[in-house]
C-alpha cells in the first residue's frame, strides 16, 4: 500500500511539472502580448480620452453608458418586484421577501439612527444611492463590451469609476444634505452645511479614487496574461464584492451622518450671566 | 477640463441619479415600507388588545378574589347569625315545650284531683245513702237486733254485689241493692 501511494504521488508531481512547463512556454510566446502599452491602457481607464462611446452623435464616456444601463436594470428589477412580488407579501415573510425587507429596513434604520429628527427623505435617498453604488460596482463583473468611437472593444466599467459620475454622486449627496439643513433650520442649516464646503469634493474623489483603484488593479491584472490564471477570481470577484459593500456603506453612512447633523433642531444655549465680583 | 471632467456628462449623471432615486423610491422603498408599517401596526394593535385583555383579566381576577374574600366573610357572618338564631329558636322551643309540659302536667293534676274528689264524693254519698237506708230499715223494723241483722245482710249483699261485678245478675238484689248499684255505676 505504501509503495503504491508513493508511486501515485511521484507521477502526480511529474505531471504537474510538465503542465507548468507547457503553460510557461505558451505564455512567453510573443503572440499573447498586448498591442497597447500598459501606461496607455491605464491612462485611458482614468481619463477616457480615447475610448468614448457614440450615443446618437453624443460622445459619452463608457461610465455614463454603464450608469444608464445600471439605472435601467435597477428600475426594471424594482418594477418586477413591485408588480409580482410585493402584492404577494405575507405577514410571515419568505426568503425573497425577507431579503427585500432587510435591505429596505437597513437603509431606513440607518437614516433613523443617524438623523432622528428628519429622515423620511434621507431614507429614500440613501436607499437609491446605496443600490446604485452597489449594483454599479458589481456591474463591471458582467463585462458588457461595446465598440468605442475609435473602433476598439471597450468593456463597460463601473459607473463611478468615471470621474463625472463620481462628481455627480458627491454633489448630489451634498445637495441632499444642504436641503435637509434648509428644511430643518433655514439659513442656519445652510450655514452649517456650507461649513463643510469640502464635503462634496471629498465625497466625490473618495468614491472616484476607490473605484478607480479597483479598475486600475483589474486593468493591470488583465493586461498581463500570465496573471490571468486564478488571480482574477480573487481580484475580480472578491475584491469587487468587498469594494461594492464598502463604498456603499461609506457614502451612505457619511451622507446620513452629515444630514443628521445639519437637520438637528437648533437649541438656544442658556446665557450664563457673568457674575461681577462685588468689591466690598 | 483637467481629468476629462465634462459638465454635460456630470449633468447627465445627475439626471440619471435623480431618475433612479425617484424610481426606486416609488417602486420599491415606499411600498415595502408601507407594508412593513402596516404589519408593525397590526402587531402593535394585537399586542395592545392582548395587553388590554390581560389587564381586564387581571382586574377581574382581583375583583373576584376580593369578592370571594367578602363572600367568605359574609358566609361566616351568616353562619354566626344562623347559629345565633337557631340557639334562640331552640331556647324558645324548649321554653315553650317546658311550658306546655307544665301546663299539661298541671291540667292532668287538676283533672286527677277532680276525678279523685269526684270519686271520693261519690263513694261517701253511696255510703251515706246506704247508711241512711239501713237506718230507715232499722227504724221501720221492730227490733234492734233485727234491724242490725238486716243492716248486716244488706251491707253484705251490697258488698257481694259490688265484688261480683258483672258476673252476677242484679235481679236477685233487693230494691235497695239496686239503688246502691245504680249510684255506683254513676
Amino acid at each position: 500500500m505504501k509503495t503504491r501511494t508513493k508511486k501515485i504521488i511521484g507521477w502526480s508531481v511529474v505531471a504537474l511539472i510538465v503542465a507548468a512547463l507547457i503553460v510557461g512556454i505558451i505564455l512567453t510566446d510573443g503572440l499573447y502580448t498586448n498591442s497597447e502599452d500598459i501606461s496607455e491602457v491605464m491612462q485611458d481607464a482614468v481619463l477616457h480620452e480615447e475610448n468614448t462611446v457614440d450615443i446618437f452623435g453624443f460622445q459619452a464616456n463608457p461610465g455614463l453608458v454603464s450608469a444608464y444601463l445600471v439605472t435601467i436594470i435597477l428600475l426594471v428589477a424594482a418594477a418586477l418586484i413591485r408588480i409580482f412580488a410585493i402584492p404577494k407579501f405575507t405577514r410571515v415573510p419568505g426568503k425573497f421577501q425577507l431579503a427585500v425587507e432587510s435591505i429596505v429596513g437597513w437603509f431606513d434604520k440607518l437614516a433613523k439612527t443617524n438623523s432622528p429628527h428628519r429622515n423620511s427623505f434621507l431614507g429614500a435617498y440613501i436607499f437609491g444611492a446605496g443600490c446604485y453604488i452597489f449594483t454599479g460596482t458589481l456591474f463591471e463583473l458582467i463585462g458588457v463590451a461595446v465598440v468605442s468611437s475609435a473602433g476598439n472593444s471597450v468593456v463597460l466599467p463601473a459607473p463611478l469609476s468615471d470621474i463625472n459620475g463620481a462628481i455627480a454622486m458627491g454633489f448630489l449627496s451634498y445637495f441632499v444634505i444642504l436641503s435637509g439643513g434648509i428644511v430643518s433650520n433655514g439659513m442656519r442649516g445652510v450655514g452649517r452645511t456650507l461649513k463643510d464646503f469640502s464635503l462634496p469634493i471629498s465625497m466625490s474623489f473618495r468614491l472616484f479614487g476607490a473605484l478607480l483603484s479597483g479598475l486600475l488593479v483589474s486593468e493591470l491584472v488583465y493586461y498581463y496574461i500570465a496573471l490571468s490564471f486564478v488571480l482574477p477570481v480573487v481580484v475580480g470577484v472578491l475584491f469587487t464584492l468587498l469594494h461594492a459593500l464598502i463604498q456603499t456603506y461609506v457614502l451612505v453612512m457619511l451622507t446620513s451622518l452629515f444630514y443628521g447633523e445639519v437637520s438637528e433642531p437648533y437649541e438656544k444655549k442658556a446665557k450664563v450671566k457673568k457674575k461681577k465680583a462685588v468689591k466690598q | 477640463m483637467p481629468l476629462n471632467i465634462n459638465w454635460q456628462q456630470i449633468l447627465l449623471h445627475l439626471l440619471n441619479l435623480v431618475i433612479l432615486v425617484v424610481g426606486l423610491y416609488l417602486l420599491l422603498y415606499k411600498p415595502v415600507k408601507k407594508f412593513m408599517k402596516k404589519r408593525e401596526d397590526a402587531y402593535k394593535e394585537r399586542e395592545e388588545s392582548t395587553q388590554a385583555a390581560l389587564d381586564n383579566a387581571k382586574a377581574k381576577e382581583e375583583e373576584y378574589s376580593s369578592r370571594l374574600a367578602g363572600v367568605e366573610e359574609e358566609v361566616s357572618q351568616k353562619r354566626e347569625e344562623a347559629a345565633k338564631e337557631l340557639a334562640e329558636v331552640r331556647t324558645q322551643k324548649l321554653q315553650q315545650v317546658a311550658q306546655e309540659a307544665d301546663d299539661m302536667l298541671s291540667s292532668a293534676r287538676e283533672r286527677a284531683q277532680k276525678e279523685h274528689d269526684r270519686i271520693i264524693n261519690g263513694v261517701s254519698d253511696d255510703i251515706k245513702e246506704i247508711v241512711g237506708e239501713a237506718a230507715e230499715k232499722v227504724v221501720m223494723t221492730s227490733s234492734v237486733n233485727d234491724a242490725y241483722e238486716q243492716f248486716l245482710n244488706a251491707a253484705e249483699s251490697g258488698a257481694k254485689s259490688a265484688h261480683a261485678g258483672k258476673k252476677k245478675t242484679v235481679t236477685s238484689m233487693s230494691k235497695a241493692d239496686k239503688k246502691v248499684g245504680a249510684r255506683k255505676k254513676k
